[in-house]
């Protein structure tokens, strides 16, 4: 038996990032300041960045793609890295958690959404979820003399297994249907079958183990105590990356290989979408921690997300890439302003903070306005493009509905600012400012506005 | 970049430069940057002034902002006869104002603050008038409603100031509300925003009705209609006249500015903007014509009796848009806009002159403890006499060739523009006589306030006087372009208004003109006779009128009541709505559901949701389950397997 | 039938064992059970002519890991952990809900249409030998997620480290 060595091309960013990762293992041993390794992770993002378009191709055997779809993905996981390394870099020596790892596991945990949006085959989508996850864990329960934050790591884990196992089993039905765990040629069989409820079954399975990723209801429930636990950079880096990744397998899998049930998962994301958006939206009204508040916002905003591939058409699917781009941006921008503060955790440390920070403050209603959607933020054009696309493909009431729970977003997304601009101020706001995390902070600043002015960047 | 771009652009620039840099930096000099910036936005309005002039009209989109089907959000500037002028009234003006502030605005703590807020003023001013489609012209009637919030209570810490901010916020909306639905409207049923689109479409939909509550309205009707109401509320027209007179509480350079030369008349603008629109209406243009035309007389009206010089001037302001209106409305859309025009130079002197006196009185606004400040303040008083005379109608000033065009077009209108036609007379004469009021009180006779005033008493600086001179020459020389054939003229701005705004067809020769003519003039001489007896002749006989008719002065005074009615018809209900609410809150048992309305129902059901949450993982796991065991369920039950 | 039987008895016999696991109040019986459910699961592999894998299952999993636990649980505060209390009450409800899923995944499984069968029959893997086969395909055919696999474990290392490292 001869097997050619398979071709490196397609998998060299993967690569790129593992073998940077592992590096940053053992160069923590050399450098005494961590600046240095978060440099050189910045680095080989950048550089796996660089490569990453002329990475087209399918490889190993057909396990793994490199496409437009899974390039676009790792862009905002790259980008995602990349912020959460500049907003990480002092905040995490304020937070006595230190530690070289905390690269090499950000690194790594990329490295598994890259595969996962890479993955043409079961396996190596639930190896690439498991590598992410588990670097997820860790990280947030980097600070081990936090109660909340080991608590956070452990609630993740937990649930988390709960999910993988769901997932598993759902694999392994499919597998027992098709006997095979090729994403492409399942479509092809179950094509030829036709629909059982055993299918139903582990497309069900298969969906809730997705739908926890990405914290929808009523599989949220672990978001709002992880991302309030977990430290803020990595709360920031999870309420992007493994959302992304999670709709990024949501679209490959139920675009590929669930095409003959659509109308079955179709429903049923439905229920889901309207669902996660009440929960994430009502219940963000009452919370009075921000890193909370903004974990509803997360889960409402995944709800708006879902509408994307509940339109199951290109348009929809390229609205929901669009919006997912985006949202890395001000939702990375709102937790670097939470990191920037002192004391910014809670809702009433932003009060009067406009006489006192006012570009801070001015900054944080940017970032405030885009989650809500008023334009001329980028967080408008996200939503704008994702409801036409679904308008289009016939769900005029299911965007009513979506428009309505936006406005109720503006309940608390605004009440924010009027913290910070109505409210008498009780305290001078100290601020931790550092280059890095102004660096961070310009950038997602700046998306945010150039997208709101000029949103043919992205859209078409 | 091209320049006309820039024509908005430099006012934001400026805006941003000094609300980022305003306080820390630049602080007291603030006005350098947006006084360079607005003054670059007039030289290119001048220069495209003269394009214009030479038969070039602009329009093009700048920048596509939305693509989507055939919704396009775009940025685009239509510059024509009509925004060309716009253009020049809005940057001569701000600039003149901007420059007047340095004097006026010296040593207030939020100077900056006042600069960044002119610039904003201005852009969103710029932004309205060179759109070329509706939500340009939507954006820029928004942007500038908010920065008429912003500046009429820019002294928040004031009540009355922060109040009539509200207030002309909130009356505001009811017009916009109207407006808003007018916009969505001609979306929905022309499919376009872009002026060009739309006026080449609006003809379909000439004899198209549609059914609101089992009436067959009139599309067209409907439309203009509700654009009118937007303009109403802009443009201070009775009902939602209320606003502008309280306005006065922002600083005096604003109210020349907003409240006088440019963003009360964007209603009038736009009328004009959408004449094609209108003038397939006859209903529509004989409200307009209407409103502008009792507005006009009623606020003239009460003009005579106010003591608050500057509260005199804003009746005025709000008499002359109706004047504007009326022209519109029949059909003389040219003479409407020429009327802006010169209005704009006159009244911002009158604005900027009342502001002066106010400086030298150490705010002192009323009228009647003024006095003799002719020989305190030269310059002012004979800038203030020059805007009056030109206000009155005068023949040679500026506001004598606009107004007596428009009262000329009127009067060949019809039945409905002889009517209007003759209450316009009136309100000329009332204008001559209120505006010279204000002259024989304030300036003539002897000084009637307190000695410290008296002592106080000083000419306003340079920065100050030379803008007023400057208008001055303005409120001279702006209707030169207009003036008739009948007084061997070439009335070449409605010649140069024609293309855009069309021009009505007189048939009547030039002795019907040199009559209505004649009697405008007699109104407006006639006025100032009248005054001169009353305030420099006889002094006690307005007093003994205003007992002999109590009756009538008090309800004049009282501006006829239209505040308290709305206080009575609307606030106050809302009021007792409000304060029955929070008693039954107190009480704690009636209708506690409804009390705090919507957003506290959601509170409280969120408030009961988040028991969910309660941080216990094993909750979280069976929510999990619970959550597949509904979702496998449900399907299966659908499934039917 | 004798399969099927066999089979069941497995089956039957890991999930009684994995509920007593997590049901002793003693952590040190628990792992005692998983011990004899690891034994059960290499037992399950045999009959499945996974020779390997039973080794590997006894060896790895029985023998090291298990070690492992014992010796982590020797030196945590046992008795702590006897008098705490074990559940928070609501176990009824989630053992009617486990139960309700159960039967709706049984419904719908036993209606399951098999695939078709792979080239790894019985008969292929005795000719060719389990370990060999296994190892044929592990690192020819799913050498991508095999290497997948060894990071995971990496991360698991270092995680554990990063977790109980002294405080720098």
């Amino acid at each position: 038996m001869n097997i050619p060595f398979p071709d490196l091309r397609p998998v060299t960013p993967e690569i790129i990032m593992t073998l940077s990762a592992t590096a940053l293992l053992i160069l923590e041993l050399i450098f005494k300041n961590k600046g240095v390794l978060a440099f050189i992770g910045i680095l080989a993002a950048a550089a796996v960045m660089y490569i990453m378009p002329a990475s087209m191709g399918e490889t190993f055997g057909g396990m793994f793609i490199s496409d437009s779809y899974s390039i676009f993905f790792k862009f905002i996981f790259i980008i995602n890295l990349i912020l959460t390394i500049l907003i990480s870099l002092r905040y995490i020596q304020r937070q006595k958690a230190e530690y070289g790892e905390y690269y090499s596991l950000l690194l790594f945990a990329t490295a598994g959404m890259m595969l996962m949006a890479s993955a043409k085959d079961l396996i190596i989508l639930y190896l690439g979820l498991e590598l992410m996850a588990l670097s997820t864990y860790i990280l947030a329960g980097i600070k081990r003399h936090d109660v909340k934050s080991n608590e956070a790591a452990i609630k993740y884990f937990l649930l988390g297994g709960f999910s993988s196992a769901l997932l598993l089993y759902g694999i392994s039905l499919l597998y027992g249907m098709t006997t095979t765990t090729d994403i492409y040629k399942i479509a092809e069989h179950l094509k030829a079958t036709g629909v059982t409820t055993t299918l139903l079954l582990s497309m069900i399975l298969i969906a809730v183990a997705f739908l926890f990723k990405i914290a929808a209801a009523p599989f949220h429930m672990w978001a709002p105590d992880v991302y309030e636990g977990a430290p803020t950079s990595i709360t920031a880096f999870m309420s992007v990356g493994p959302k992304a990744a999670g709709f990024a397998v949501i679209g490959r899998v139920f675009y590929t290989a669930f095409q003959n049930i659509q109308t079955d998962w179709t429903t049923i994301l439905i229920g889901i979408a309207i669902l996660t958006m009440a929960v994430g939206n009502i219940l963000a009204i009452v919370q009075t921690n921000i890193k909370r508040m903004l974990a509803y916002s997360s889960i409402a905003h995944a709800g708006y997300i879902l509408l994307g591939i509940i339109a199951g058409t290109t348009e929809g699917l390229n609205a929901m890439m669009t919006y997912l781009f985006i949202y890395a941006f001000m939702n990375i921008g709102a937790f670097a302003i939470v990191i920037i503060l002192d004391r910014g955790e809670e809702l009433s440390d932003y009060e009067g903070l406009a006489k006192n920070r006012p570009l801070v403050a001015a900054l944080m209603l940017v970032f405030m306005f885009s989650l809500t959607g008023i334009p001329p933020t980028a967080g408008f054009i996200a939503k704008f493009n994702l409801f036409t696309a679904v308008i289009k493909a016939g769900y005029t009431w299911l965007v009513i509905i979506a428009v309505m729970f936006s406005a109720i977003s503006a309940y608390y997304y605004l009440r924010v600012v009027m913290n910070m601009y109505m409210k008498e101020m009780k305290q001078e706001a100290a601020i931790h400012l550092s280059p890095s995390l102004s660096l961070a902070i310009l950038i997602t600043v700046l998306m945010v506005l150039i997208i709101g002015i000029m949103p043919s960047m992205v859209i078409g | 970049m091209d320049k006309y771009l820039l024509i908005p652009l430099l006012p934001l620039i400026a805006f941003t430069i000094n609300i980022v840099f305003g306080k820390g930096i630049i602080k007291e000099k603030a006005h350098w940057v947006s006084i360079l910036a607005v003054l670059g936005s007039f030289v290119i309005s001048a220069s495209t002034f003269t394009e214009v002039l030479n038969g070039k009209i602009i329009n093009y989109d700048v920048y596509n902002w939305i693509v989507s089907g055939n919704f396009r959000v775009t940025i685009g500037f239509l510059i024509d006869q009509l925004t060309a002028i716009m253009l020049i009234v809005v940057t001569s003006v701000s600039l003149l104002v901007h420059i007047y502030s340095v004097g006026y605005m010296h040593g207030d703590k939020g100077y900056y603050r006042f600069f960044a807020y002119l610039s904003l003023f201005t852009f969103s001013m710029l932004m309205l008038v060179m759109g070329n489609n509706l939500l340009q012209l939507y954006f820029g009637w928004e942007a500038v409603g908010l920065c008429s919030y912003f500046l009429i209570g820019f002294w928040y810490e004031k009540k009355s100031a922060a109040d009539a901010g509200k207030k002309a916020f909130i009356v505001n909306r009811f017009g916009d509300f109207g407006f808003g639905l007018g916009v969505i409207m001609i979306f929905l049923m022309l499919g376009t925003v872009h002026y060009s689109d739309i006026f080449s479409k609006v003809g379909t939909l000439t004899g198209q009705t549609i059914n609101i509550l089992g009436y067959n309205v009139d599309l067209i009707t409907l439309i203009a209609l509700l654009l009118f109401c937007g303009a109403v509320g802009k443009s201070a027209q009775i009902p939602l006249h209320v606003w502008l007179p309280d306005a006065m509480e922002g600083p005096t350079p604003v109210s020349a500015l907003i409240h006088a030369a440019t963003m009360v008349t964007a209603g009038v603008f736009m009328v004009a903007r959408f004449n094609p629109l209108f003038s397939l209406s006859e209903v529509a243009m004989n409200v307009v014509a209407l409103t502008g035309a009792i507005t006009s007389l009623f606020a003239a009206t009460i003009a005579l009796v106010q003591n608050d010089i500057k509260r005199i001037v804003a009746y005025s302001t709000v008499s002359q848009l109706g004047y504007m209106f009326l022209a519109c409305g029949v059909g003389a859309y040219g003479a409407g806009i020429f009327h802006l025009y010169t209005h704009a130079y006159f009244k911002a002197l009158l604005f900027l002159g009342a502001g002066s006196v106010m400086h030298a009185m150490a705010g002192e606004l009323d009228v009647q403890k003024m006095g003799g400040l002719k020989k305190h303040m030269p310059i002012t008083y004979i800038t203030f006499l020059i805007a009056s005379l030109s206000i009155a109608g005068i023949p040679g000033l500026a506001g004598f060739f606009s107004k007596d065009e428009i009262l000329w077009l009127a009067y060949n209108h019809g039945m409905v523009g002889k009517i209007v036609w003759a209450m316009g007379t009136v309100v000329a004469a009332l204008t001559a006589f209120y505006s010279f009021r204000i002259i024989f009180l304030a300036f003539h006779g002897k000084f009637r306030g307190t000695h410290e005033q008296e002592h106080h008493l000083h000419e306003s600086p340079k920065v100050m006087t030379i803008p007023l001179i400057i208008l001055a020459i303005g409120a001279i020389s702006a209707g030169w372009f207009g003036i008739p054939a009948a007084l061997g003229g070439s009335n070449a701005i409605a010649h140069f208004f024609e293309p855009v705004l069309g021009h009505p067809h007189v048939t009547a020769g030039h002795e019907e003109e040199f009559m209505v003519m004649g009697i405008s003039i007699a109104a407006a001489i006639g006025g100032i006779f009248i005054s001169w007896i009353f305030y420099s002749l006889k002094p006690e006989m307005p007093k003994n009128l205003a007992k002999k008719f109590k009756r009538i002065y008090i309800t004049l005074w009282n501006k006829y009541y239209v505040d308290e009615l709305y206080d009575f018809i609307i606030v106050r209900p809302m009021k007792w709505l409000a304060n029955s609410i929070l008693v039954a809150v107190t009480d704690g048992k009636i209708i506690e559901g409804i009390v705090n309305g919507v957003p506290q129902a959601i509170r409280n059901f969120s408030e009961r949701l988040r028991k969910l949450q309660t941080g216990q993982l094993q909750h979280y796991g069976l929510g999990m389950a619970l959550g597949l065991f509904v979702i496998l369920a449900l399907v299966l039950i659908a499934a039917g397997r | 039938m004798l399969s099927k039987l066999f089979f069941g008895y497995f089956a039957v016999i890991m999930v009684a064992l994995s509920l007593l696991v997590i049901t002793r109040r003693n952590p040190v019986h628990s792992v005692l059970w998983m011990l004899v459910l690891f034994f059960h699961i290499a037992g399950l592999y045999l009959f499945l002519n996974a020779e390997f894998l039973a080794a590997v299952q006894v060896i790895l999993y029985a023998g090291a890991i298990l070690v492992l636990f014992l010796f982590v649980i020797m030196m945590l505060n046992i008795k702590v952990e006897i008098t705490a209390e074990r559940f928070i009450g609501e176990w009824p409800i989630g053992v009617a809900l486990g139960l309700s899923i159960l039967m709706l995944i049984y419904f719908t499984t036993s209606k399951l249409i098999q695939g078709p069968a792979g080239q790894f029959s019985i008969e292929a893997i005795k000719a060719e030998t389990h370990t060999k086969a296994l190892g044929k395909v592990l690192y020819t055919e799913y050498l991508f997620p095999f290497e997948i696999a060894s990071l995971i474990l990496l991360i698991a290392i270092v995680g554990a480290i990063v977790l109980a490292k002294k405080r720098g």
